[in-house]
């Protein structure tokens, strides 16, 4: 009987060794937006692990301790009302608490009060997009078949105006940990600040219809110089509909 | 303790013969347990048809190509396993073991409203035909996924048949369900037998409740949006076009101010199964029963203010009120959870299929629920919205929460509609299975939505979310073979399923004083009820250790 009674604990350890491994899974943020989300989801990710062993654990713990020997009634308790109370308030206090660290990380990541260095106009539609650079006349644009890239300056803050041409689509670059919808008739406003140079995947969440798998794109974060000439060379282009290069 | 036994109600003459149980006595049936049972069998092969789907989707996305299907198939196929398994399943096979279970848990002959309760049920079957007829018609059914947004679903973006049949079926299912909330309702207000106090109401029942006022409230805004979608469709109606003053925004709040109540629709019957086959089979009465029936009004309340949490990446929605009601939900839901561990704490617990499952249910649904405290926080939801993240969170709570307390309430309830016992062997194998299929179905894909995987593609051409799908393939396939030992577990069990007797698990509530089955007009003798736990005072009738006096709610006694 007893490697029987054993297998379910290990099978629960095993599980909650599998949270704490999720907790390694977030990307790390690319941006200084996103920056703040890591940090909360880490802070979610401990609290849920220390809640998903004690609960979990108490229910093993209760499956072993009290599994039935005899056929004696065990004493017929209604309940407790202090206990009650005592889980009650202990969730309560830690919802709130994650409500304030949820505010705090919200407003940094959605500040958009700083000056904006670049203003990108990012058009969703089906099945691609759009970038235009605002003021320079500079372009790109994609097509299913033609992955499009969005190029940006490292260290500056790109403000983004999304908005879409036809149906819901939403913009969602992994590493930046963050997204919104792009919805017809709504101008979405969102700063990014990449801190690291690099090429990022980026592709629409919001299911758009039948090529909506294939609406993918890519973010280049390039050094200042490497974007000035980069935009140069696309102003010249013009709406080439070229993905940049 | 008195053991007197009460007069029944009055009944027709008509009731007192035994109906044959052929075809047409279920064509014409009036009786709440054969209405429960076309329910839960209508809504069962609705469910192996979604399994169907979600297998066709789980193989198609394994590896990284179009292997199976083309895109559109694959937007079909998806949206069809949403439909079907949220709007033509879920809450009706609850709907269908309340139809079954409340009027026997309550000592009633029958529901308040027989008739209506049957045309609920024809309502809600051909609503079904008309949804699957369109996989008949030109070009095939909606492919929009489950939650049609417009514009997308609007006759600009998305022409076809199928989409009408789509709409008009799940606005007839929605009909269905109010009708059948009303009689529910009627039923457990008015028909409760002398004795049975709303506080002495076994928690199936009161989750029963709960659930179908829910249902009051959250189906007619389904009702509206799927009005205007038809509208705006076939005449030319401009309620989701921005160049004509209308919005799309409004489709997601009408649509979610139904959706999120619809998450509890589908779960407080299944918290009423858990706290049913817990304390049964921990051989204790319920922990806290007060508190929770608190805690399914205290769910049902919050329900109505955090459907926007759905809408938290539009930018465009009131995010700390949204965020907050939405994290409150925790607290009734951890008070349920902390009560059924108080209940098998100091029992006397037997590891029955039925309890299996539900012990399943609490870890499953554990995750489930912590997972959802993190979409709950807006930076976090940013980051996992319409992720697989999301995907996986939701389906640990509907096939985790639902799929579990489901099959625990069949084992522990097959008994007494059949009269024979479900093979425990058989019922092991299937627990097992389901458990590891399950969470390498699911669990994989919250790794793979936080390393960025969309919800919603019928392909992907990153490799190093390979190995994360195909483990999920494979899972669900696991889970697959599940569900074939149930069927073949339930094939074999009705016909030489060992014989179980009126009460085989030594049950609290009333359905378990009646013969299994129970005979068309549910009891020939009914006990006296002084707690929540008639059939428990019942057995121990001649044991004062035990007299109703110390166990009644109602009285309040014995705690600490």
């Amino acid at each position: 009987m007893q490697p029987r009674r054993r297998a379910p604990a290990a099978r629960w350890f095993a599980l909650a060794a599998l949270v704490l491994i999720a907790a390694g899974c977030t990307p790390q943020s690319v941006t200084e937006q996103g920056r703040a989300a890591y940090s909360l989801y880490n802070l979610f990710m401990y609290i849920a692990a220390v809640v998903f062993v004690v609960v979990s654990g108490l229910v093993v713990w209760s499956v072993i301790r009290y599994r039935r020997r005899d056929d004696e009634l065990p004493t017929q308790t209604h309940g407790n009302n202090r206990l009650e109370l005592t889980w009650t308030l202990i969730p309560t206090v830690i919802v709130l608490v994650l409500f304030v660290f949820t505010m705090q990380a919200q407003n940094k990541e959605l500040d958009q009060s700083g000056k904006a260095d670049v203003n990108i106009t990012v058009t969703a539609f089906q099945w691609s997009w759009r970038f235009t650079y605002e003021g320079t006349g500079a372009e790109v644009l994609g097509s299913p078949g033609q992955v499009p890239e969005m190029v940006v300056p490292v260290g500056q803050t790109i403000r983004i105006k999304l908005i879409s041409a036809d149906v819901v689509h939403s913009f969602y670059v992994p590493q930046t940990l963050f997204k919104r919808q792009a919805i017809p008739g709504t101008d979405n406003f969102f700063d990014l600040t990449f801190e690291k140079t690099g090429l990022f995947h980026g592709q629409c969440t919001q299911f758009c219809g039948l090529q909506h798998a294939d609406m993918v794109y890519r973010v280049r974060v390039v050094t200042q110089g490497e974007y000035q000439s980069w935009l140069a060379a696309a102003t010249r282009r013009g709406a080439a509909g070229q993905p940049g290069t | 303790m008195a053991t007197t036994e009460l007069p029944l109600p009055a009944l027709p003459e008509a009731h007192h013969e035994e109906p044959s149980g052929g075809i047409v006595d279920y064509l014409t049936t009036v009786d709440h347990k054969k209405i429960g049972l076309l329910y839960i069998f209508t809504a069962f092969a609705v469910f192996l048809a979604g399994g169907l789907l979600a297998l066709l989707v789980r193989w198609e996305l394994a590896t990284p190509g179009l292997q199976v299907m083309g895109e559109n198939t694959y937007n079909q196929v998806f949206t069809m396993h949403g439909t079907l398994m949220i709007f033509l399943f879920a809450a009706q096979v609850t709907t269908g073991l309340g139809n079954y279970l409340v009027p026997l848990q309550i000592g009633a002959a029958d529901v308040a409203f027989p008739r209506a309760n049957a045309m609920s049920y024809w309502l809600y079957l051909f609503g079904v035909l008309i949804v699957v007829s369109s996989f008949f018609v030109a070009g095939g059914p909606a492919a929009v996924a489950w939650t049609a947004y417009a514009p997308l679903s609007t006759s600009e973006f998305f022409q076809g048949t199928g989409m009408d049949l789509w709409i008009i079926g799940l606005a007839v299912v929605g009909v269905a369900g109010i009708l059948g909330a009303v009689n529910l309702v009627t039923t457990i207000f008015r028909m409760r037998m002398p004795g049975m106090t709303m506080f002495r109401m076994p928690l199936f029942t009161w989750g029963v409740l709960v659930n179908q006022l829910l249902i009051l409230f959250a189906f007619p805004p389904l009702t509206v949006v799927f009005a205007l979608l038809f509208l705006e469709r076939n005449f030319g109606a401009e309620f989701f076009d921005p160049t004509a003053g209308g919005s799309p925004l409004l489709y997601q709040h009408i649509f979610w101010f139904f959706g999120h109540p619809e998450v509890y629709i589908i779960i407080l019957p299944i918290f009423g199964i858990i706290s049913e086959v817990i304390p049964v089979f921990s051989r204790k009465p319920l922990f806290g029963y007060r508190a929770m029936v608190f805690a399914f009004f205290g769910i049902a309340a919050l329900s109505f203010g955090v459907w926007a949490h759905h809408m938290f990446a539009t930018g465009l929605v009131y995010l700390p009120y949204f965020s907050i009601m939405s994290l409150l939900i925790g607290v009734p839901t951890g008070i349920k959870v902390f009560n059924w561990i108080g209940t098998m704490w100091r029992g006397s617990i037997t590891l029955s299929t039925a309890m299996l499952m539900a012990l399943g249910f609490i870890v499953v649904f554990l995750i489930g629920g912590i997972t959802g405290i993190f979409l709950a926080s807006p930076p976090i939801d940013f980051a996992v919205n319409d992720t697989y993240y999301v995907v996986a969170h939701f389906h640990y709570i509907m096939v985790g929460g639902l799929l579990y307390g489901m099959f625990a309430g069949f084992y522990f309830w097959f008994p007494k509609f059949t009269g024979r016992r479900l093979s425990e062997r058989l019922g092991r194998w299937h627990f097992f299975t389901f458990f590891i299929g399950f969470n390498m179905t699911f669990f994989f894909q919250f790794l793979v939505g936080l390393d960025g995987m969309p919800r919603r593609i019928a392909d992907y051409d990153i490799e190093r979310w390979t190995t994360a799908n195909v483990l999920s393939t494979i899972g669900a396939f696991l889970t697959a073979v599940s569900v074939l030992i149930f069927l073949w577990n339930f094939f074999v069990s009705i016909r030489r399923g060992q014989p179980a007797g009126d009460d085989p698990w030594e049950g609290n509530s009333l359905e378990w004083v009646t013969s299994s089955p129970p005979p068309s007009h549910n009891f020939h003798h009914l006990p006296e009820v002084h707690s929540e736990r008639p059939a428990f005072d019942h057995r121990h009738r001649d044991n004062p250790a035990f007299a109703a006096a110390h166990t009644d709610p109602e009285r309040n006694q014995d705690r600490g």
